[in-house]
């Protein structure tokens, strides 16, 4: 017995210095890289806009000692069920996720996500410096920190410099419409510019001999995100989601107007424009196809790469249009998708996945937003205030000023992301009906009865009362921030 | 002179048959074709018109890439996937084949409903089985895709081998009985010995239907198991598809697939049609 | 059916207690997976379908009784996709067995390089639905895949938007499907062919039959249950089609390829509606066993 015993403390006695030991070493450790060792998980849409975690891979570790282990990407467009069937199921897969701040609401209200403040605190994420409308629609909810800016979407307006400025095209233009051939101010005006432009094979354009079809315009029209495309005219007729009943107003007469405007631009568009997604929008407007499109921000500084662009330096950015009000313009430019970073409340490592998170949306952001290789667009004020950042880019440095101003001009005028729980429910409807209204399935006035129709179902099946008070609080944080009547 | 005719006639025939056999052919392999020129094009060779038929040179960094891009993880995770839940369904389907075959346990009955259970549409099971596996916490692991293949692969297996057995004479297990084995020694020793070609032909085959699969791979799994399918739907960025990387990962997927398949083309008659056809 | 039918009894040992449960002990293993992995599941669907129960919100489930089923009754969307179902199930299929036969009927021959040719035109299936789906949406593309551009080529036309054109999405689907499943109706009638004794042919011959009367009134009626199995498989596999619809068009433009597979999909895993998405199901279900029923009919028709 007292041999056992005695080998028995022994035990103890080693396994306590050893422990003690490496727990000295760990501490040692903490002082220089207080995440050693620590694997981090990270989930995203695929492709561009995951670069920069694999770029920094190894800074990170140098500086903090957290190894990226994983990152994982999924398609585009099915950013949301696929978190959802994670946040559903909690297995802890994700320490950082990137998603659309549509889904915040959402995700932060049902309590999927950790509130940042605390870590905020420790580690200053610079939120002074975001802009307003990115700050407090993207990234907080009922008054918490969520989520980190990591990616400023606003669309803008993107048009054929060379080909607005040409002497001949702008003679005819002045001949056919009885004024000058310019940035199209309203949705009528971008209507007969695109009108005017789309020429076939063999007429002239600019002078030349057209060896394809030429179009005016081009919309993003494929399942996913068009809704966002009519939200733009939508917005700019004064549109709203829903009255303070949460009754929808989507399919008001100013609904049916802007979805008639959106699927009058697609006469004008390339003939496959219902499968136009991001990419294939982008490629048309880079190949020259199209005269205008409205785009996400980053198709300025993809447009000056020869790589991809045939268009280089001939591409200027505007205001989206918008509509006349008395003499004045109301624009509304939606800020579809932008990007956040984010903690799940099951991930393993919050605070690590939050150093990382802090350290791609502060330390990184100003390369990574300027970069050609990524589609993360500027949403900081120091990103702003730094065309020389961006002049190597998009050519020159006043060609980089004007673009930054445009972006945050679009920015102010901003038509935020319907984000409470159910958004991307609601959005998918929205989304569907609008889809069959453009492919000619159904009138608009009858796409958007039936959405009308679906929302009310959701809403009820959601709990109407909650939704309401959501909904309502939302409209309140809108109207603080001077974008929402 | 009518023989001539006749026979004139005939190798017209014959030349016309053998050119819409061409046709057909060539039609039936040019979207394989794709595939694989498509993984060796260059970034800057998907987008034009006319589509480049053939590459200027062969560009193998997309495979590079692609085995970065996850495609590794991918091909080991399918092999484990696959492999350990073939090799369950041949274990136990072999038990259960034998059984049924040689003594008819539970009657048609239950080998239909074991057939049944195969024909079900997979969308009707991958909402229960997301919740069956997360309330036992094997979301994103091994376990839960070779758990949830069994649902297919088992019954499978049960009705391939059972056909086999079925075909093969019993007079030696008999023989045998008489001779003082009992029923576990016949089984071991002269059944499934003479049962091993089926073995490998039912397992090869749930090789390839769990190699495939994506409805439940893409709903079981997330992080630390991460299949084929998965990864190549993965690939569509919203700023890009990555088209070379996922025609290599595809040339990678089914290159393994298609040698098996050739492999067992003289059961495959059989294979794909659970035994109804004894091709 | 080859049988094992003396089963001697010797002792009273352990090892003959598990001898005599042997048959059962032997389908326990396989019995009990299935009977977790199916009839839980099934208990559960089945219970759910009559539930509202929506994981979008924080809200309870509670039981509505027939209300999900109603709501689908009502449902415009769902018919839609049944639709769109049916024409995939009739177009394709029908398609799959008329291309399927041919190409059978063409191989039915010595020559010489039939065992590579055959291998060949069995590549199609082995492919999986993910690389078929992929590969098609380049095929498909409209202004830089081979498809539009062979048709601009032979001067057919100025080619579609195959994937994002209302009018030929489920078309490109049903397309898409039919060339990778005919391979298999051909290897299946083609063993069925070959399977028909040279004999009847030959009396055929000596009554003066043209080919096309040998076709219609010996190989046809010989070939009819083989059809009808191969026809049935396909039925069933198309009816439950997802993958391709998933990954080549996603359901539109707009609903317009929506299949019943893939809205109960949507159902669940994009609305998180389960007890619609269950109740979904269980109507699925409902049809396939219907469906399954005859399969095994016609099985058992050919065992006899």
């Amino acid at each position: 017995m007292l041999r056992i015993s005695r080998r028995f403390a022994l035990v103890v006695v080693t396994m306590l210095a050893i422990s003690l030991l490496s727990l000295g070493g760990i501490a040692a450790g903490q002082s220089r890289k207080p995440f050693e060792g620590i694997k981090i998980v990270v989930f995203g849409d695929a492709g561009q806009n995951l670069k920069p975690f694999e770029w920094y891979k190894d800074k990170i570790k140098e500086e903090s000692g957290i190894v990226i282990d994983q990152v994982v990407g999924v398609p585009f467009t099915s950013v949301y069920e696929k978190l959802k069937t994670e946040f559903v199921a909690q297995t802890g897969a994700y320490d950082v996720v990137v998603f659309y701040p549509a889904y915040l609401g959402e995700f932060a209200g049902l309590g999927y996500l950790m509130p940042l403040d605390d870590f905020a605190k420790k580690y200053d994420p610079k939120l002074d410096d975001v802009s307003t409308g990115v700050r407090e629609l993207n990234c907080k909810y009922g008054g918490k920190l969520y989520a980190l800016p990591y990616d400023g979407d606003v669309l803008n307006l993107y048009y054929r410099k060379d080909l607005f400025n040409n002497a001949t095209e702008k003679a005819n233009f002045k001949k056919q419409f009885g004024r000058d051939l310019k940035v199209p101010e309203t949705w009528e005006e971008f209507l007969d510019i695109a009108k005017f432009f789309t020429r076939k094979k063999g007429d002239k354009l600019a002078g030349e001999t057209l060896k394809e079809d030429f179009y005016g315009s081009a919309e993003l029209a494929a399942r996913g995100f068009s809704y966002a495309w009519w939200l733009a005219r939508f917005g700019s007729l004064g549109g709203v989601y829903f009255d303070e009943d949460m009754k929808p107003l989507i399919n008001s007469e100013k609904g049916v107007k802007a979805l008639e405007l959106f699927k009058e631009s697609l006469k004008y568009s390339p003939p496959d424009v219902m499968a136009y997604g991001y990419e294939e929008l982008k490629n048309a407007y880079l190949e020259g196809k199209v005269a205008m499109v409205i785009q996400w921000s980053d198709i300025q500084k993809k447009a000056q790469d020869p790589r991809i662009s045939k268009i280089e330096n001939r591409s200027g950015i505007a205001a989206v249009p918008g509509s006349r009000v008395g003499d004045k313009i109301v624009r509304s430019a939606p800020m579809p998708v932008g990007r956040v970073l984010a903690i799940p409340r099951t991930a393993r490592h919050p605070e690590a996945a939050y150093w990382v998170a802090r350290y791609l949306s502060v330390e990184t952001s100003l390369h990574d937003v300027s970069s050609s290789e990524t589609g993360l667009d500027p949403y900081r004020k120091s990103h702003y205030a730094n065309p020389k950042s961006f002049a190597a880019l998009l050519g020159n440095e006043e060609a980089a000023k004007e673009y930054l101003d445009i972006v945050a001009v679009n920015l102010e005028n901003a038509y935020p992301e319907l984000n409470i729980p159910g958004a991307g429910n609601y959005q998918d409807v929205l989304d569907l009906y609008i889809n069959r209204a453009l492919s000619g399935e159904m009138t608009p006035k009858a796409a958007l009865d039936a959405v009308a129709k679906e929302w009310d179902q959701i809403t009820k099946k959601l709990g109407a009362a909650r939704q309401k008070e959501i909904y309502l609080k939302a409209v309140e944080t809108w109207k603080a921030l001077g974008i929402w009547q | 002179m009518k023989d001539q005719a006749v026979r004139s006639r005939k190798s017209w025939q014959l030349t016309l048959i053998y050119a819409s056999i061409g046709v057909l052919l060539l039609i039936s392999l040019f979207p394989v074709y794709w595939m694989f020129i498509g993984s060796v094009k260059q970034r800057g060779e998907f987008y034009t018109s006319p589509p480049v038929f053939v590459p200027k040179q062969l560009e193998w960094e997309n495979f590079g890439r692609a085995l970065e891009r996850g495609g590794a993880k991918g091909i080991k995770d399918s092999l484990v996937v696959a492999g350990l839940s073939s090799l369950l369904a041949i274990v136990l389907g072999s038990l259960a084949a034998y059984s049924i075959a040689r003594y008819g346990t539970g009657g048609d009955n239950l080998s239909f409903w074991i057939l049944s259970i195969r024909m079900a549409p997979p969308v009707a099971g991958v909402i229960p089985i997301f919740m069956l596996m997360r309330y036992a916490r094997l979301l994103d692991t091994y376990s839960a895709l070779v758990l949830a293949y069994c649902l297919f692969n088992l019954p499978f297996a049960v009705w391939l081998i059972k056909g086999f057995f079925e075909d093969i004479p019993a007079d030696m297990e008999g023989a045998a009985l008489v001779d003082g084995f009992n029923r576990l020694q016949v089984f071991w020793r002269i059944a499934l010995p003479l049962a091993v070609p089926a073995l490998i032909v039912t397992g090869l085959f749930c090789f390839i239907f769990s190699w495939n699969e994506f409805l439940f791979a893409l709903v079981l799994t997330r992080s630390r198991v991460t299949t084929l399918p998965v990864i190549i739907s993965g690939m569509v960025g919203g700023h890009e598809i990555m088209w070379g990387e996922i025609s290599a990962l595809s040339v990678l997927t089914s290159l393994p697939v298609a040698a098996l398949a050739l492999l067992l083309q003289r059961y495959l008659v059989r294979g794909l049609t659970l035994g109804a056809m004894r091709g | 059916m080859n049988r094992v039918t003396a089963a001697p009894v010797k002792g009273r040992d352990f090892n003959s207690w598990i001898d005599k449960r042997l048959p059962v002990l032997f389908v326990a293993p396989v019995v009990g997976i299935l009977l977790t992995l199916a009839i839980g599941p099934l208990l559960f669907i089945f219970i759910t379908s009559f539930m509202s129960w929506e994981l979008v919100s924080a809200a309870a489930p509670q039981f509505i009784w027939f209300r999900n089923y109603l709501n689908i009754v009502l449902d415009s969307r769902f018919w839609n996709a049944m639709k769109n179902t049916l024409i995939l199930l009739v177009g394709g299929v029908g398609l799959q067995l008329v291309l399927g036969l041919i190409t059978a009927l063409l191989l039915n021959r010595e020559f010489k390089l039939k065992r590579v040719v055959t291998s060949l035109f069995l590549i199609p299936i082995t492919i999986a639905p993910v690389v078929v789906g992929f590969q098609w949406r380049v095929i498909y593309h409209e202004s830089f895949g081979p498809l539009n551009y062979i048709i601009r080529m032979l001067r057919l036309g100025n080619g579609f938007a195959w994937l994002a054109d209302t009018r030929t999405a489920l078309f490109s689907i049903l397309v898409a499907e039919v060339w990778q499943w005919t391979p298999f109706v051909t290897i299946v009638l083609l063993a069925g062919l070959q399977s028909i004794s040279p004999r009847v042919y030959e009396a055929a011959n000596v009554d003066g039959a043209t080919p096309w009367q040998v076709f219609r009134r010996v190989t046809l009626p010989l070939l009819k249950p083989t059809i009808i199995i191969v026809a049935l498989f396909r039925v069933m596999d198309v009816f439950k089609i997802f993958d391709l619809v998933f990954l080549l068009t996603g359901g539109g433009p707009g609903t317009a390829s929506e299949s019943v597979s893939l809205y109960t999909y949507i159902n669940g895993f994009r609305y998180f509606s389960m007890g619609y998405a269950t109740a979904l199901a269980v109507i699925q279900l409902l049809i396939v066993t219907i469906i399954c029923m005859n399969l095994v009919k016609m099985m058992k028709v050919r065992r006899a």
